[in-house]
Protein backbone atom coordinates (compact mmCIF):
# COMPACT_ATOMS: atom_id res chain seq x y z
CA UNK A 1 0.00 0.00 0.00
CA UNK A 2 1.63 3.45 -1.01
CA UNK A 3 1.54 6.66 0.76
CA UNK A 4 -1.96 7.70 -0.77
CA UNK A 5 -3.55 4.48 0.04
CA UNK A 6 -2.46 4.99 3.82
CA UNK A 7 -3.49 8.51 3.77
CA UNK A 8 -6.94 7.53 2.29
CA UNK A 9 -7.50 4.69 4.93
CA UNK A 10 -6.96 7.39 7.55
CA UNK A 11 -9.18 10.10 5.67
CA UNK A 12 -11.90 7.68 5.91
CA UNK A 13 -11.03 6.27 9.48
CA UNK A 14 -11.52 10.47 10.14
CA UNK A 15 -14.97 10.28 8.80
CA UNK A 16 -16.01 7.23 10.33
CA UNK A 17 -14.87 8.25 13.78
CA UNK A 18 -17.13 11.19 12.79
CA UNK A 19 -20.08 9.55 11.76
CA UNK A 20 -19.86 7.54 14.54
CA UNK A 21 -19.35 10.71 16.98
CA UNK A 22 -22.73 12.56 15.37
CA UNK A 23 -24.71 8.46 15.61
CA UNK A 24 -23.82 8.21 19.00
CA UNK A 25 -24.72 12.02 19.88
CA UNK A 26 -28.48 11.99 17.40
CA UNK A 27 -29.40 8.91 19.68
CA UNK A 28 -27.96 10.24 23.07
CA UNK A 29 -29.93 13.30 21.85
CA UNK A 30 -33.13 11.76 21.47
CA UNK A 31 -32.60 9.67 24.22
CA UNK A 32 -32.73 13.00 26.56
CA UNK A 33 -35.38 14.69 24.96
CA UNK A 34 -37.49 11.45 25.53
CA UNK A 35 -36.77 11.32 29.23
CA UNK A 36 -36.59 15.68 29.22
CA UNK A 37 -40.57 14.91 28.13
CA UNK A 38 -41.41 12.39 30.83
CA UNK A 39 -40.16 14.73 33.49
CA UNK A 40 -42.88 16.02 35.64
CA UNK A 41 -42.53 19.41 37.06
CA UNK A 42 -40.15 19.91 39.50
CA UNK A 43 -37.86 16.86 38.77
CA UNK A 44 -35.15 18.94 36.37
CA UNK A 45 -33.59 19.69 40.31
CA UNK A 46 -32.78 15.94 40.90
CA UNK A 47 -29.39 16.17 39.55
CA UNK A 48 -27.32 17.46 36.70
CA UNK A 49 -28.73 14.25 34.51
CA UNK A 50 -32.22 14.88 35.03
CA UNK A 51 -31.23 18.64 34.30
CA UNK A 52 -29.74 17.85 30.78
CA UNK A 53 -32.74 15.97 30.24
CA UNK A 54 -35.15 19.11 31.21
CA UNK A 55 -33.01 21.34 29.04
CA UNK A 56 -33.12 18.67 26.30
CA UNK A 57 -37.12 18.72 26.62
CA UNK A 58 -37.51 22.21 26.70
CA UNK A 59 -34.67 22.86 23.07
CA UNK A 60 -36.93 20.42 21.11
CA UNK A 61 -40.00 21.92 22.00
CA UNK A 62 -38.35 25.32 20.67
CA UNK A 63 -37.02 23.60 17.85
CA UNK A 64 -40.83 22.57 17.17
CA UNK A 65 -41.97 25.61 17.51
CA UNK A 66 -39.34 27.27 15.19
CA UNK A 67 -40.02 24.72 12.34
CA UNK A 68 -43.57 25.90 12.72
CA UNK A 69 -42.49 29.52 12.59
CA UNK A 70 -40.58 28.72 9.17
CA UNK A 71 -43.42 26.77 7.54
CA UNK A 72 -45.52 29.81 8.30
CA UNK A 73 -43.05 32.33 6.80
CA UNK A 74 -42.40 33.79 10.18
CA UNK A 75 -39.30 34.02 10.95
CA UNK A 76 -37.24 36.78 9.10
CA UNK A 77 -33.17 37.33 8.67
CA UNK A 78 -31.73 40.16 10.91
CA UNK A 79 -32.36 42.79 8.47
CA UNK A 80 -35.31 41.81 7.38
CA UNK A 81 -38.78 43.78 7.80
CA UNK A 82 -39.56 42.27 11.57
CA UNK A 83 -35.86 43.46 12.47
CA UNK A 84 -36.32 46.44 10.54
CA UNK A 85 -40.25 46.70 12.52
CA UNK A 86 -38.56 46.16 16.01
CA UNK A 87 -36.01 48.61 15.67
CA UNK A 88 -38.46 50.89 14.15
CA UNK A 89 -41.04 50.56 16.83
CA UNK A 90 -38.11 51.88 19.18
CA UNK A 91 -37.21 54.57 17.58
CA UNK A 92 -40.32 55.54 17.24
CA UNK A 93 -41.08 55.40 21.18
CA UNK A 94 -37.56 57.44 21.68
CA UNK A 95 -39.35 60.28 19.10
CA UNK A 96 -42.38 59.92 21.30
CA UNK A 97 -41.00 60.38 24.46
CA UNK A 98 -39.09 63.37 23.69
CA UNK A 99 -42.66 64.73 22.48
CA UNK A 100 -43.88 64.10 25.78
CA UNK A 101 -40.79 65.82 27.08
CA UNK A 102 -41.22 68.83 25.05
CA UNK A 103 -45.15 69.20 25.92
CA UNK A 104 -44.07 68.98 29.81
CA UNK A 105 -41.49 71.53 28.93
CA UNK A 106 -43.78 73.94 27.03
CA UNK A 107 -46.25 73.97 29.97
CA UNK A 108 -43.56 74.37 32.54
CA UNK A 109 -42.73 77.58 30.15
CA UNK A 110 -46.38 79.05 29.52
CA UNK A 111 -46.52 78.58 33.66
CA UNK A 112 -43.32 81.07 33.81
CA UNK A 113 -44.54 83.20 31.11
CA UNK A 114 -48.01 83.58 33.13
CA UNK A 115 -46.10 83.92 36.66
CA UNK A 116 -44.43 86.92 35.08
CA UNK A 117 -47.57 88.25 33.50
CA UNK A 118 -49.38 88.17 36.25
CA UNK A 119 -46.34 90.53 38.66
CA UNK A 120 -46.23 92.43 35.44
CA UNK A 121 -42.94 91.50 34.22
CA UNK A 122 -42.49 92.27 30.20
CA UNK B 1 -28.99 68.70 73.37
CA UNK B 2 -31.76 70.40 71.27
CA UNK B 3 -35.04 69.52 71.93
CA UNK B 4 -35.95 67.68 68.72
CA UNK B 5 -32.90 65.41 69.56
CA UNK B 6 -34.70 64.97 73.24
CA UNK B 7 -37.80 63.86 71.46
CA UNK B 8 -36.01 61.51 68.82
CA UNK B 9 -33.59 59.93 71.75
CA UNK B 10 -36.62 59.71 73.88
CA UNK B 11 -39.21 57.83 71.37
CA UNK B 12 -36.34 55.98 70.85
CA UNK B 13 -35.99 54.82 73.96
CA UNK B 14 -39.72 54.31 75.03
CA UNK B 15 -39.80 51.99 71.96
CA UNK B 16 -36.93 49.80 72.45
CA UNK B 17 -37.88 49.58 76.18
CA UNK B 18 -40.75 48.09 75.67
CA UNK B 19 -39.17 45.70 73.06
CA UNK B 20 -37.25 44.21 75.96
CA UNK B 21 -39.56 42.19 77.45
CA UNK B 22 -40.23 40.25 74.11
CA UNK B 23 -36.37 40.02 73.52
CA UNK B 24 -36.40 38.48 76.94
CA UNK B 25 -33.63 40.96 78.49
CA UNK B 26 -31.40 39.89 75.50
CA UNK B 27 -31.57 36.11 76.17
CA UNK B 28 -34.14 35.28 73.56
CA UNK B 29 -32.90 33.42 70.41
CA UNK B 30 -31.44 35.89 68.14
CA UNK B 31 -33.35 35.99 65.81
CA UNK B 32 -36.89 36.80 68.00
CA UNK B 33 -34.53 39.49 69.53
CA UNK B 34 -33.66 40.88 66.20
CA UNK B 35 -37.30 40.79 65.18
CA UNK B 36 -38.28 42.74 68.80
CA UNK B 37 -36.12 45.43 68.37
CA UNK B 38 -36.62 45.82 64.07
CA UNK B 39 -40.06 46.53 65.27
CA UNK B 40 -39.54 48.61 67.78
CA UNK B 41 -37.27 50.94 65.27
CA UNK B 42 -40.16 50.90 62.86
CA UNK B 43 -42.86 51.83 65.55
CA UNK B 44 -40.41 55.09 66.67
CA UNK B 45 -39.45 55.99 63.11
CA UNK B 46 -43.53 56.02 62.27
CA UNK B 47 -43.74 58.32 65.36
CA UNK B 48 -40.90 61.02 64.19
CA UNK B 49 -42.74 61.75 61.03
CA UNK B 50 -41.61 61.82 57.20
CA UNK B 51 -38.11 62.38 57.40
CA UNK B 52 -37.59 59.18 59.60
CA UNK B 53 -40.56 57.45 58.04
CA UNK B 54 -38.53 58.26 54.49
CA UNK B 55 -35.22 57.00 55.66
CA UNK B 56 -36.86 53.85 56.89
CA UNK B 57 -38.19 53.38 53.34
CA UNK B 58 -34.92 53.68 51.89
CA UNK B 59 -33.34 51.15 54.32
CA UNK B 60 -36.21 48.80 53.28
CA UNK B 61 -34.83 48.47 50.11
CA UNK B 62 -30.87 48.06 51.09
CA UNK B 63 -29.84 44.99 52.77
CA UNK B 64 -26.54 46.12 51.93
CA UNK B 65 -26.66 48.23 54.44
CA UNK B 66 -28.77 47.30 57.46
CA UNK B 67 -29.68 43.85 58.68
CA UNK B 68 -32.49 41.76 57.31
CA UNK B 69 -34.73 41.90 59.80
CA UNK B 70 -35.06 45.91 59.65
CA UNK B 71 -35.14 45.48 55.50
CA UNK B 72 -38.33 43.37 55.94
CA UNK B 73 -39.67 45.12 59.26
CA UNK B 74 -39.32 48.77 57.06
CA UNK B 75 -41.13 47.66 53.83
CA UNK B 76 -44.36 47.56 56.46
CA UNK B 77 -43.65 51.50 57.19
CA UNK B 78 -47.43 53.27 56.77
CA UNK B 79 -46.60 57.23 55.19
CA UNK B 80 -49.62 58.77 55.87
CA UNK B 81 -50.25 62.08 57.03
CA UNK B 82 -53.52 64.58 57.02
CA UNK B 83 -54.30 65.69 53.70
CA UNK B 84 -53.20 69.10 52.79
CA UNK B 85 -56.78 71.42 51.88
CA UNK B 86 -57.59 71.14 48.20
CA UNK B 87 -57.20 74.59 47.70
CA UNK B 88 -53.63 74.77 48.70
CA UNK B 89 -53.48 71.98 46.04
CA UNK B 90 -54.89 73.68 43.49
CA UNK B 91 -52.90 76.66 43.79
CA UNK B 92 -49.74 74.27 42.99
CA UNK B 93 -51.11 72.76 39.59
CA UNK B 94 -52.32 76.29 38.93
CA UNK B 95 -48.69 77.91 39.54
CA UNK B 96 -47.01 74.78 38.00
CA UNK B 97 -49.32 74.42 34.89
CA UNK B 98 -49.69 78.16 34.00
CA UNK B 99 -53.50 77.96 33.70
CA UNK B 100 -56.69 77.65 36.05
CA UNK B 101 -57.96 73.71 37.21
CA UNK B 102 -61.05 74.22 35.36
CA UNK B 103 -59.21 75.11 32.24
CA UNK B 104 -57.26 71.34 32.38
CA UNK B 105 -59.74 69.68 34.23
CA UNK B 106 -63.43 68.98 34.96
CA UNK B 107 -64.93 67.13 38.16
CA UNK B 108 -61.39 68.01 40.35
CA UNK B 109 -62.22 65.90 43.46
CA UNK B 110 -61.38 67.93 46.75
CA UNK B 111 -61.27 64.83 49.00
CA UNK B 112 -57.62 63.08 47.78
CA UNK B 113 -57.53 59.61 47.15
CA UNK B 114 -53.83 59.28 49.07
CA UNK B 115 -52.29 61.50 50.86
CA UNK B 116 -48.03 60.64 51.98
CA UNK B 117 -45.52 63.32 53.02
CA UNK B 118 -44.21 64.10 49.66
CA UNK B 119 -47.08 64.10 47.72
CA UNK B 120 -51.01 63.51 47.17
CA UNK B 121 -53.42 62.44 44.72
CA UNK B 122 -56.88 63.42 43.49
CA UNK B 123 -58.89 62.10 41.01
CA UNK B 124 -60.42 64.10 37.94
CA UNK B 125 -61.60 64.70 34.07
CA UNK B 126 -59.42 65.42 31.60
CA UNK B 127 -61.11 69.18 30.08
CA UNK B 128 -59.62 68.28 26.62
CA UNK B 129 -58.00 65.41 24.36
CA UNK B 130 -54.45 64.45 25.09
CA UNK B 131 -52.01 62.06 23.27
CA UNK B 132 -50.20 59.88 25.63
CA UNK B 133 -46.22 58.33 24.57
CA UNK B 134 -47.75 54.85 25.03
CA UNK B 135 -50.93 53.76 24.23
CA UNK B 136 -54.25 55.75 22.23
CA UNK B 137 -55.40 58.81 22.73
CA UNK B 138 -56.53 60.02 26.11
CA UNK B 139 -60.80 61.62 24.87
CA UNK B 140 -61.81 64.64 27.13
CA UNK B 141 -63.59 63.12 30.20
CA UNK B 142 -61.40 60.44 30.45
CA UNK B 143 -60.86 60.13 34.27
CA UNK B 144 -57.65 60.52 35.83
CA UNK B 145 -55.54 60.69 38.82
CA UNK B 146 -53.62 64.40 39.73
CA UNK B 147 -50.00 63.25 41.74
CA UNK B 148 -49.05 66.69 43.42
CA UNK B 149 -45.74 67.26 45.74
CA UNK B 150 -46.90 68.80 48.46
CA UNK B 151 -45.55 72.60 48.94
CA UNK B 152 -42.74 72.18 51.35
CA UNK B 153 -42.64 68.86 51.42
CA UNK B 154 -38.43 69.16 50.62
CA UNK B 155 -38.25 71.56 53.33
CA UNK B 156 -40.41 69.89 56.00
CA UNK B 157 -38.33 66.41 55.28
CA UNK B 158 -34.69 68.39 55.08
CA UNK B 159 -35.72 69.89 58.73
CA UNK B 160 -34.81 66.79 60.29
CA UNK B 161 -32.64 65.00 58.18
CA UNK B 162 -29.33 67.43 60.36
CA UNK B 163 -30.73 65.32 63.31
CA UNK B 164 -30.55 61.42 61.54
CA UNK B 165 -27.44 62.54 60.46
CA UNK B 166 -26.36 63.53 64.17
CA UNK B 167 -28.28 60.48 65.35
CA UNK B 168 -26.63 57.35 62.88
CA UNK B 169 -23.30 59.17 63.44
CA UNK B 170 -23.64 58.59 66.95
CA UNK B 171 -24.81 54.87 65.76
CA UNK B 172 -21.65 54.81 64.18
CA UNK B 173 -19.41 55.78 66.99
CA UNK B 174 -20.92 53.33 69.53
CA UNK B 175 -19.68 50.73 66.87
CA UNK B 176 -22.95 49.61 65.15
CA UNK B 177 -20.90 50.78 61.98
CA UNK B 178 -21.06 46.82 61.73
CA UNK B 179 -24.41 46.53 61.15
CA UNK B 180 -25.49 49.80 59.47
CA UNK B 181 -23.89 51.68 56.92
CA UNK B 182 -25.16 55.08 58.06
CA UNK B 183 -23.03 57.60 55.83
CA UNK B 184 -24.30 55.15 52.56
CA UNK B 185 -27.53 55.29 53.97
CA UNK B 186 -28.17 59.12 54.24
CA UNK B 187 -26.36 59.68 50.66
CA UNK B 188 -28.91 56.87 49.20
CA UNK B 189 -31.92 59.03 51.23
CA UNK B 190 -30.62 62.64 49.68
CA UNK B 191 -30.49 60.72 46.29
CA UNK B 192 -34.15 59.21 46.69
CA UNK B 193 -35.49 62.11 47.96
CA UNK B 194 -33.90 64.47 45.09
CA UNK B 195 -35.55 61.72 42.56
CA UNK B 196 -39.16 61.72 44.67
CA UNK B 197 -39.55 65.68 43.98
CA UNK B 198 -39.09 65.24 40.33
CA UNK B 199 -42.61 63.56 39.44
CA UNK B 200 -41.40 63.68 35.82
CA UNK B 201 -38.94 60.94 36.69
CA UNK B 202 -41.56 58.61 37.64
CA UNK B 203 -44.10 59.19 34.44
CA UNK B 204 -40.71 58.82 32.04
CA UNK B 205 -39.88 55.14 33.90
CA UNK B 206 -43.59 54.23 33.89
CA UNK B 207 -43.93 55.28 29.77
CA UNK B 208 -40.47 53.10 28.74
CA UNK B 209 -42.12 49.70 31.12
CA UNK B 210 -45.05 49.74 28.89
CA UNK B 211 -43.35 49.62 25.91
CA UNK B 212 -41.13 47.05 27.32
CA UNK B 213 -44.22 45.19 27.67
CA UNK B 214 -45.76 46.70 24.93
CA UNK B 215 -47.10 43.22 23.65
CA UNK B 216 -47.64 41.69 26.98
CA UNK B 217 -51.59 41.62 27.04
CA UNK B 218 -51.47 40.73 30.65
CA UNK B 219 -49.70 44.06 31.91
CA UNK B 220 -50.36 47.66 31.56
CA UNK B 221 -48.88 51.10 33.24
CA UNK B 222 -51.02 54.06 33.62
CA UNK B 223 -51.14 56.53 30.33
CA UNK B 224 -49.56 59.88 31.52
CA UNK B 225 -50.53 63.10 29.85
CA UNK B 226 -47.66 65.13 29.58
CA UNK B 227 -49.31 68.01 28.53
CA UNK B 228 -50.88 68.24 32.31
CA UNK B 229 -47.31 67.07 34.00
CA UNK B 230 -44.33 69.67 35.11
CA UNK B 231 -42.16 68.87 37.94
CA UNK B 232 -44.38 68.69 41.13
CA UNK B 233 -47.66 67.82 38.95
CA UNK B 234 -47.93 64.44 37.36
CA UNK B 235 -51.60 63.40 35.39
CA UNK B 236 -51.76 59.76 34.55
CA UNK B 237 -54.57 58.27 33.31
CA UNK B 238 -56.96 56.79 36.29
CA UNK B 239 -57.01 52.71 36.26
CA UNK B 240 -60.21 51.00 38.00
CA UNK B 241 -58.99 47.70 39.29
CA UNK B 242 -58.57 45.93 42.55
CA UNK B 243 -56.16 46.72 44.86
CA UNK B 244 -53.96 43.17 46.37
CA UNK B 245 -55.77 43.36 49.55
CA UNK B 246 -59.01 42.86 47.59
CA UNK B 247 -57.98 39.97 46.14
CA UNK B 248 -60.78 37.65 47.22
CA UNK B 249 -63.05 40.31 45.35
CA UNK B 250 -61.46 40.21 42.18
CA UNK B 251 -61.41 36.26 42.11
CA UNK B 252 -65.54 36.43 42.67
CA UNK B 253 -65.20 38.72 39.47
CA UNK B 254 -63.78 35.66 37.81
CA UNK B 255 -60.24 36.64 37.39
CA UNK B 256 -57.82 33.85 37.33
CA UNK B 257 -55.70 34.69 40.46
CA UNK B 258 -52.94 32.07 39.61
CA UNK B 259 -52.14 32.82 36.19
CA UNK B 260 -51.87 36.62 37.18
CA UNK B 261 -49.61 35.69 39.98
CA UNK B 262 -47.15 33.34 37.92
CA UNK B 263 -47.32 35.92 35.31
CA UNK B 264 -46.41 38.91 37.66
CA UNK B 265 -43.42 36.39 38.90
CA UNK B 266 -42.34 36.11 34.51
CA UNK B 267 -42.71 39.64 33.87
CA UNK B 268 -40.12 40.31 37.18
CA UNK B 269 -37.91 37.74 35.52
CA UNK B 270 -37.84 39.23 32.46
CA UNK B 271 -37.06 43.06 33.76
CA UNK B 272 -33.99 41.41 35.76
CA UNK B 273 -32.37 38.89 33.26
CA UNK B 274 -33.80 40.00 29.52
CA UNK B 275 -34.51 44.12 29.57
CA UNK B 276 -31.84 45.00 32.51
CA UNK B 277 -34.71 47.19 33.99
CA UNK B 278 -36.77 46.31 37.21
CA UNK B 279 -39.34 47.88 39.60
CA UNK B 280 -37.30 47.57 42.73
CA UNK B 281 -40.01 49.01 45.13
CA UNK B 282 -43.12 46.76 44.46
CA UNK B 283 -45.36 46.32 47.10
CA UNK B 284 -49.21 45.59 47.64
CA UNK B 285 -50.00 49.42 47.50
CA UNK B 286 -48.17 49.84 43.95
CA UNK B 287 -50.29 47.42 42.12
CA UNK B 288 -53.83 46.76 40.88
CA UNK B 289 -55.84 44.09 39.50
CA UNK B 290 -58.15 45.00 36.72
CA UNK B 291 -61.78 44.15 36.05
CA UNK B 292 -60.18 42.53 32.16
CA UNK B 293 -57.57 40.35 34.54
CA UNK B 294 -54.67 42.46 33.55
CA UNK B 295 -52.18 43.70 36.10
CA UNK B 296 -51.49 47.58 36.40
CA UNK B 297 -47.94 48.85 37.89
CA UNK B 298 -47.39 52.19 39.83
CA UNK B 299 -45.03 54.40 41.21
CA UNK B 300 -41.82 53.83 39.58
CA UNK B 301 -40.16 55.40 42.35
CA UNK B 302 -36.55 53.19 42.72
CA UNK B 303 -35.79 51.16 39.51
CA UNK B 304 -32.70 48.85 39.34
CA UNK B 305 -30.37 47.79 36.90
CA UNK B 306 -28.19 44.66 35.61
CA UNK B 307 -25.75 44.86 32.93
CA UNK B 308 -25.57 42.28 29.94
CA UNK B 309 -22.49 40.27 32.33
CA UNK B 310 -24.22 40.70 35.43
CA UNK B 311 -27.74 39.46 33.68
CA UNK B 312 -25.74 35.82 32.87
CA UNK B 313 -24.16 35.66 36.26
CA UNK B 314 -27.72 36.44 38.05
CA UNK B 315 -29.14 33.55 35.84
CA UNK B 316 -26.17 31.13 36.77
CA UNK B 317 -27.48 31.95 40.44
CA UNK B 318 -30.95 31.92 40.51
CA UNK B 319 -30.76 28.67 38.40
CA UNK B 320 -28.01 27.39 41.02
CA UNK B 321 -30.00 28.46 44.06
CA UNK B 322 -33.93 27.32 42.52
CA UNK B 323 -31.89 23.59 41.91
CA UNK B 324 -30.47 24.17 45.70
CA UNK B 325 -26.51 23.86 44.07
CA UNK B 326 -25.03 25.87 47.31
CA UNK B 327 -21.43 25.91 45.18
CA UNK B 328 -22.53 27.51 41.89
CA UNK B 329 -24.60 29.71 43.77
CA UNK B 330 -21.42 31.64 45.67
CA UNK B 331 -19.13 31.04 42.65
CA UNK B 332 -21.49 32.58 40.32
CA UNK B 333 -22.39 35.22 43.22
CA UNK B 334 -18.77 36.08 43.21
CA UNK B 335 -18.77 36.82 40.39
CA UNK B 336 -21.25 39.65 41.49
CA UNK B 337 -19.16 40.81 43.72
CA UNK B 338 -20.23 38.97 46.93
CA UNK B 339 -16.75 37.85 47.81
CA UNK B 340 -16.31 35.11 50.51
CA UNK B 341 -12.99 34.93 52.25
CA UNK B 342 -11.06 31.57 51.12
CA UNK B 343 -11.14 30.42 55.11
CA UNK B 344 -14.82 30.72 55.82
CA UNK B 345 -16.35 29.51 52.42
CA UNK B 346 -16.40 25.82 53.62
CA UNK B 347 -18.09 27.10 56.54
CA UNK B 348 -20.29 29.65 54.25
CA UNK B 349 -21.24 27.05 51.73
CA UNK B 350 -22.76 24.29 54.58
CA UNK B 351 -24.71 26.66 55.93
CA UNK B 352 -26.32 28.00 52.84
CA UNK B 353 -27.01 24.55 50.91
CA UNK B 354 -28.58 23.82 54.86
CA UNK B 355 -30.42 26.91 54.30
CA UNK B 356 -31.39 25.55 51.00
CA UNK B 357 -32.54 22.52 52.19
CA UNK B 358 -34.96 24.21 54.73
CA UNK B 359 -36.33 26.83 52.42
CA UNK B 360 -36.34 25.84 48.76
CA UNK B 361 -36.16 22.40 48.48
CA UNK B 362 -39.22 20.85 51.05
CA UNK B 363 -40.88 18.25 49.08
CA UNK B 364 -44.57 19.01 49.48
CA UNK B 365 -44.17 22.89 49.49
CA UNK B 366 -43.51 25.89 47.79
CA UNK B 367 -40.11 27.32 47.90
CA UNK B 368 -39.78 29.85 50.73
CA UNK B 369 -37.83 32.78 49.06
CA UNK B 370 -38.25 34.87 51.52
CA UNK B 371 -37.39 32.81 54.24
CA UNK B 372 -34.11 31.82 52.37
CA UNK B 373 -33.04 35.77 51.32
CA UNK B 374 -33.44 36.18 55.33
CA UNK B 375 -31.30 33.43 55.80
CA UNK B 376 -28.61 33.57 53.40
CA UNK B 377 -27.81 37.87 54.44
CA UNK B 378 -27.99 36.34 57.80
CA UNK B 379 -25.27 33.88 56.99
CA UNK B 380 -23.11 36.69 55.18
CA UNK B 381 -23.64 39.53 58.07
CA UNK B 382 -22.53 36.45 60.26
CA UNK B 383 -19.21 35.49 58.11
CA UNK B 384 -18.67 39.69 57.85
CA UNK B 385 -19.02 39.43 54.31
CA UNK B 386 -20.12 42.99 52.56
CA UNK B 387 -23.50 42.47 50.62
CA UNK B 388 -22.86 44.84 47.10
CA UNK B 389 -25.32 47.35 46.39
CA UNK B 390 -26.88 45.83 43.14
CA UNK B 391 -26.79 42.46 44.88
CA UNK B 392 -28.77 43.60 47.88
CA UNK B 393 -31.45 45.37 45.62
CA UNK B 394 -31.98 42.30 43.39
CA UNK B 395 -32.76 40.04 46.80
CA UNK B 396 -35.10 42.28 48.03
CA UNK B 397 -36.69 42.73 45.08
CA UNK B 398 -37.18 38.99 44.82
CA UNK B 399 -38.35 38.71 47.88
CA UNK B 400 -41.32 41.54 47.36
CA UNK B 401 -42.30 39.61 44.10
CA UNK B 402 -43.03 36.49 46.15
CA UNK B 403 -44.40 38.56 48.65
CA UNK B 404 -46.79 39.93 45.63
CA UNK B 405 -47.25 37.06 44.08
CA UNK B 406 -48.47 35.08 47.23
CA UNK B 407 -50.98 38.45 48.00
CA UNK B 408 -52.29 37.56 44.73
CA UNK B 409 -52.22 33.58 45.36
CA UNK B 410 -51.32 32.22 48.42
CA UNK B 411 -49.41 28.89 47.64
CA UNK B 412 -47.44 30.19 44.46
CA UNK B 413 -44.02 28.81 44.04
CA UNK B 414 -42.28 31.69 42.00
CA UNK B 415 -39.15 29.76 41.59
CA UNK B 416 -41.44 28.01 38.69
CA UNK B 417 -41.62 31.37 36.63
CA UNK B 418 -37.59 31.55 37.35
CA UNK B 419 -36.98 27.80 36.42
CA UNK B 420 -37.09 27.60 32.84
CA UNK B 421 -36.03 32.20 32.80
CA UNK B 422 -32.74 31.13 34.05
CA UNK B 423 -31.95 27.82 32.06
CA UNK B 424 -33.27 29.79 28.59
CA UNK B 425 -30.82 32.36 29.53
CA UNK B 426 -27.79 30.01 30.60
CA UNK B 427 -28.65 27.97 27.42
CA UNK B 428 -28.21 30.87 25.01
CA UNK B 429 -25.15 31.78 27.03
CA UNK B 430 -23.44 28.26 26.00
CA UNK B 431 -24.53 28.98 22.46
CA UNK B 432 -22.17 32.72 22.01
CA UNK B 433 -19.71 31.74 19.15
CA UNK B 434 -16.90 33.07 21.33
CA UNK B 435 -17.52 30.46 23.80
CA UNK B 436 -18.22 27.52 21.14
CA UNK B 437 -14.89 28.30 19.98
CA UNK B 438 -13.41 27.79 23.12
CA UNK B 439 -14.76 24.74 23.84
CA UNK B 440 -15.18 22.89 20.86
CA UNK B 441 -12.11 21.55 19.68
CA UNK B 442 -11.25 20.69 23.56
CA UNK B 443 -14.73 18.48 23.58
CA UNK B 444 -14.02 16.65 19.84
CA UNK B 445 -10.34 15.96 21.35
CA UNK B 446 -11.85 14.48 24.16
CA UNK B 447 -14.92 12.35 22.15
CA UNK B 448 -12.14 11.14 19.75
CA UNK B 449 -10.24 9.98 22.35
CA UNK B 450 -12.75 8.41 23.73
CA UNK B 451 -13.64 6.15 20.54
CA UNK B 452 -9.99 5.33 19.55
CA UNK B 453 -8.97 3.92 23.24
Amino acid sequence: MGVIGVAEDQFMRFLAAWALVHETADEGWKAAVARGAEQETGSMEAGPEAFVDGLSAMIAEEKERLKAALASGEVEAPGSKADVGSQLDDLLFEVRELRGRLESMQTTLDAVLSDDEDHGVK
Amino acid sequence: MSRRTRVITRTFARHWARALPQARFGFAPRATRRAAFARATRLALEDLGPAFIKLGQVASVRPDLVPPEYVFEFEQLQDRVPPLPAERIATVIRHELGRPLAELFDDFETEPIAAASIAQVHRARLAREVRPVIGDVMPAGTPVAIKVVRPGAAQVIAADLPEARRLLSRLDRLGLSRWIDAPALLEEFAASLASELDLRNEGRVSDRFAHDFRDDACIMTPRIAWSHTSRSVLTMEYVEGWRLTEIDDAARAGVDAFHLALHGATVFMKQVLVLGRYHADLHPANLFVTPDSRICYLDFGIVGTTEREERINIAQVLAATVYGDADRALCYSAKLGLEVPEHKRADVRQRVGELMDRTLNVPGRPADVKGFATGFLSVMADARVPIPAGYGLLVKALVTVEGVARAIYPDIDITRAAKPFATRLIAQQMMRPDRIADRVPAALRAAIRELVS
